[in-house]
């Protein structure tokens, strides 16, 4: 009989996570080997890969590298067996004013957020096709975006100009890549309980403005985008491209 | 963390539930463990979709009944404990060209896939109030709508109309009862296969437009939408409300 539910899981899956040291890419870790999925873990930070690695009791490759390094990450992606769904998840935020913007923060920012996550997805999509069967067995990438890829914020310009230009690499590349059934999607968070997130909510002012503007009235969990990019990466999203997954709580509902 | 799609101790209503979509959600519904109330004109349907939720070893409680009716919904709801979920589900479609649309098709659209979805999310909404916990608790309401509440298409500029409507409503049922913890989301599918469709297919030029529409080059099954359905009730989707749900194989990503 046909399940009306289908089961979220990443069994037979090779799932490459960037940014995995910390936040919504660890948590992504955690819930991908949760249903299945074998995880090779990139970042910049020895011990918290170590940590990561302890957490999964050593079943994850982590391996060192900021995403930046295009030399390092391809050579890396080379060498893989396989990729079959792809977490790019690396990213950055330098809050200015618009007229206080430092030639270096815009700099920072479009090359992590832009250049480097439009890099890697083309090197994993390149593995990816790599496999005769891809066609039949399906592959899916999910762009860590936000909910200033859709609408946007206070000190946020180059942040929400980076942002969006992931939505349009998402649509973009949902359109090329749809006859080799690759999926591409986004996700856009609020503000989640992250270690970066959680040291702009320490100001009071921030934490009234963060709050007021999410109907739900909390922020997100590290969980709440995590089990989000997973369902997204598995089979049972099979009619799911092109589009984002806005967890946002009701901010951009206004 | 995953958060594991799971609906133990949920009571769902799911209307037009009696054919394809409906059908398939308050199937899945069983599937993850809820209660489901299912809703429809067509007693013969109900008994038949009564007989495979059984079969999921779920519960389930009939009750026939036409959304227009109002003063009917109403008893049906009296006689219900809880509800925690809520699938407005019923719609139809009925293809004309702008200029011969008739009158009488015209207003049975509106009567159907607005002004009674109107009034089952209002009095659902007032039945979930009730519980006490409900904050604690949460609840979700899911409108059915369409790739079609997002873009216009050829012959159907009621049913965009009407589902464009329902993401109006959607969203601002969600800031309202953002603060109850109850969440509002629409589901937006690109051409399903169920009983409705297939009809439309029989014209082989139609389902071959379909088909150059979609990126993915095939249209949805019911159970694609059924388990995002399933995905927006359950808590796995905590923070997602207000928001639209595409399952549109990238029709709207172009």
């Amino acid at each position: 009989m046909v399940k009306f539910l289908r089961d979220i899981n990443l069994k037979n899956k090779t799932a490459l996570i960037t940014g995995a040291t910390k936040g919504i890419g660890r948590s992504t870790a955690i819930a991908m080997h949760q249903v299945g999925a074998s995880i090779i873990a990139i970042g910049r930070n020895t011990k918290d890969l170590l940590s990561l690695k302890k957490r999964l009791k050593n079943r994850i490759k982590c391996i060192e590298c900021d995403v930046n390094d295009y030399e390092k990450i391809s050579k890396i992606i080379k060498n893989l067996n396989r990729i079959d769904v792809l977490v790019n998840n690396a990213g950055t935020n330098l809050p200015e004013p618009f007229l206080k913007v430092k030639k270096s923060s815009l700099e920072t920012l479009l090359n992590t957020n832009t250049k480097a996550a439009f890099n890697i997805a083309k090197l994993c999509t390149d593995k990816m096709l790599k496999l005769k069967n891809r066609k039949k067995f399906g592959g899916s990438i999910i762009h860590t975006s936000s909910m200033f890829g859709l609408v946007a914020g206070p000190n946020r310009t180059v942040y929400s100009m980076t942002k969006f230009g992931l939505e349009g690499l998402t649509k973009g590349m949902a359109v090329d890549l749809a006859k080799s059934n690759i999926r591409v999607n986004s996700v856009c968070p609020t503000f989640v309980a992250t270690p970066r997130a959680k040291k702009y909510l320490a100001n009071k002012d921030f934490n009234k403005y963060a709050l007021s503007n999410i109907p739900l009235g909390r922020i997100a969990t590290e969980s709440d985008v995590a089990t989000a990019i997973t369902y997204l990466a598995s089979d049972a999203a099979s009619m799911i491209t092109g589009t984002n997954i806005i967890i946002d709580g009701g901010w951009t509902a206004k | 963390m995953f958060k594991k799609i799971d609906l133990k101790n949920k009571t769902a209503l799911v209307t037009g539930a009696g054919k394809g979509l409906g059908k398939a959600c308050a199937i899945a519904l069983a599937e993850a463990g809820a209660k489901v109330i299912i809703i429809s004109r067509t007693l013969s349907d109900l008994i038949k979709v009564e007989k495979l939720i059984k079969k999921t070893k779920g519960s389930c409680l009939k009750f026939e009944c036409d959304i227009t009716d109002i003063d009917k919904f109403k008893i049906i709801l009296k006689k219900i404990k809880r509800l925690d979920i809520l699938v407005n589900n019923a719609g139809n479609n009925r293809p004309e060209h702008f200029t011969q649309v008739k009158k009488e098709n015209m207003e049975y659209l509106v009567e159907l896939n607005m002004k009674a979805a109107f009034n089952v999310a209002q009095m659902c909404s007032q039945k979930m109030v009730e519980l006490k916990s409900r904050k604690k608790v949460g609840g979700s309401i899911i409108n059915m709508s369409s790739q079609l509440g997002r873009v216009g298409a050829p012959i159907r500029s009621v049913y965009n109309m009407t589902k464009f409507g329902v993401e109006g409503l959607t969203r601002g049922m969600a800031l309202e009862l953002g603060k109850y913890n109850i969440r509002v989301n629409s589901m937006c599918p690109t051409f399903v296969e169920t009983p409705m469709v297939k009809n439309f297919f029989k014209n082989k030029k139609f389902k071959q437009q379909v088909l150059e529409n979609i990126p993915l080059g095939r249209v949805a099954q019911e159970n694609d939408v059924s388990t995002a359905v399933a995905f927006l009730a359950a808590d796995s989707s905590s923070s997602i409300t207000g928001t639209s749900f595409m399952v549109d194989g990238g029709w709207t990503a172009k």
